[in-house]
């Protein structure tokens, strides 16, 4: 009789403990989802004479960024990227590539501004200023004036600088860049592609050891 | 003029399952967004999606309480719900479910609205858990309650 009772409550419970350890793998699997850089091979082109580049050539590390300078999360993202650049920049290098996203209305402008300082040779420096200043210009009706100010700041050539980011060329080379990127299938900004590994590094910590671990 | 009957039980076995499926499915990305909240992660600007704009929004936290986590909860709350009404039907059961999902589907609409309005922006994710919602409560709505067995089953609508 108790046998019977028994087990009429072990066939209760296991239901529950059942649903229980559902919801428990659930939680584990996204913890340990959530906490890995997961990487995956990349068809992102090769580097080339014409791309934006930070440190030396022949680094044994390559580090790729597709990026908007109007998307909050690259702004968040070149905090870290100065950081790397400041730290791995004898040992590895940074490549920088356009990738303006249509619903950011003045994403293309700003490419063609830091690419217009790039012709000057102050790229970085220009790339940094929009990043740190992009609530500034994002919003603004007119973004211009801003730029022209972040260029002066910079000493550079003030008329060439307006007829380098106006040329047609400046255009085609942003969007060139841009077409490369979605033939390499990037879906989103910023896309980092780490020795043709695309990855998605969720911290400066994890940055920094994908970074080390190549390096050795 | 016969009027319709409600069907029982029997002919809706899988609509537990699918329930407790659906439950838990809600219960994962809801999981999953608050997860990202938590752990502090930049999320990336999508070519066409406007997730990182609604999950960075003041409106994704209530009170200092992440919608995704009140999220999380609430289906939670329903998978286990769900596991009751595998076991058997009580009246209060089926009820209290069926008050949930109706609240669950209510919730959505103003969190449909501030993505499509305020925001002009939709996540994936949050399109999604809202999906399941509507789905859940609809299939509440065939939920009809369930005697013990050896009993007579019951429905919900009126025997005559």
């Amino acid at each position: 009789m108790s046998t019977h009772r028994d087990r009429d409550v072990v066939s209760g419970i296991i239901p529950w403990v059942g649903a229980t350890a559902l919801i428990g793998l659930a939680v584990i699997a996204l913890y340990l989802f959530t906490g890995a850089a997961a990487t995956r091979p990349s068809t992102a082109a090769p580097v080339t004479a014409s791309d934006i580049t930070f440190g030396p050539a022949g680094a044994r590390v390559t580090v790729i960024e597709y990026s908007d300078f109007q998307c909050p999360f690259c702004a968040e993202y070149a905090t870290w990227m100065r950081r790397l650049r400041e730290k791995y920049g004898d040992r590895a290098r940074f490549v920088f590539r356009n990738l303006p996203l249509a619903k950011h209305r003045w994403a293309t402008l700003a490419a063609r501004v830091a690419y217009a300082a790039s012709l000057q040779g102050r790229f970085w420096e220009m790339h940094d200023l929009l990043y740190q200043r992009q609530e500034e210009w994002a919003d603004s009706t007119d973004p211009r004036p801003l730029f022209e100010s972040y260029a002066r700041s910079l000493g550079l050539d003030m008329q060439r600088f307006r007829d380098d980011a106006d040329a047609q060329s400046t255009l085609e080379f942003v969007r060139r860049q841009a077409a490369e990127g979605q033939t390499a299938g990037v879906t989103h900004t910023p896309w980092f592609v780490v020795n043709g590994e695309s990855v998605l590094p969720r911290s400066l910590g994890q940055f920094e050891r994908l970074i080390e671990e190549r390096l050795r | 003029m016969s009027r319709p009957v409600a069907v029982p039980y029997r002919s809706h076995r899988w609509l537990p399952w699918t329930l407790a499926v659906l439950a838990y499915i809600g219960f994962v990305l809801a999981a999953y967004l608050t997860f990202v909240h938590y752990r502090g992660y930049v999320s990336p600007c999508h070519i066409v999606s406007g997730c990182e704009t609604v999950q960075t929004s003041s409106y994704s936290v209530i009170l200092g309480v992440p919608v995704a986590l009140v999220g999380a909860v609430f289906f939670g709350l329903l998978f286990y719900l769900t596991v009751g009404l595998l076991r058997g039907r009580p009246p209060w059961l089926t009820s209290m479910f069926k008050i949930m999902a109706f609240l669950g589907a209510l919730a959505m609409i103003p969190l449909f609205l501030l993505q499509a309005i305020v925001l002009r922006a939709f996540c994936t994710y949050c399109l999604a858990t809202e999906i399941l919602m509507l789905a859940i409560w609809i299939l509440s709505l065939l939920l009809t309650t369930r005697a013990r067995s050896g009993e007579r089953v019951q429905s919900d609508a009126p025997t005559k």
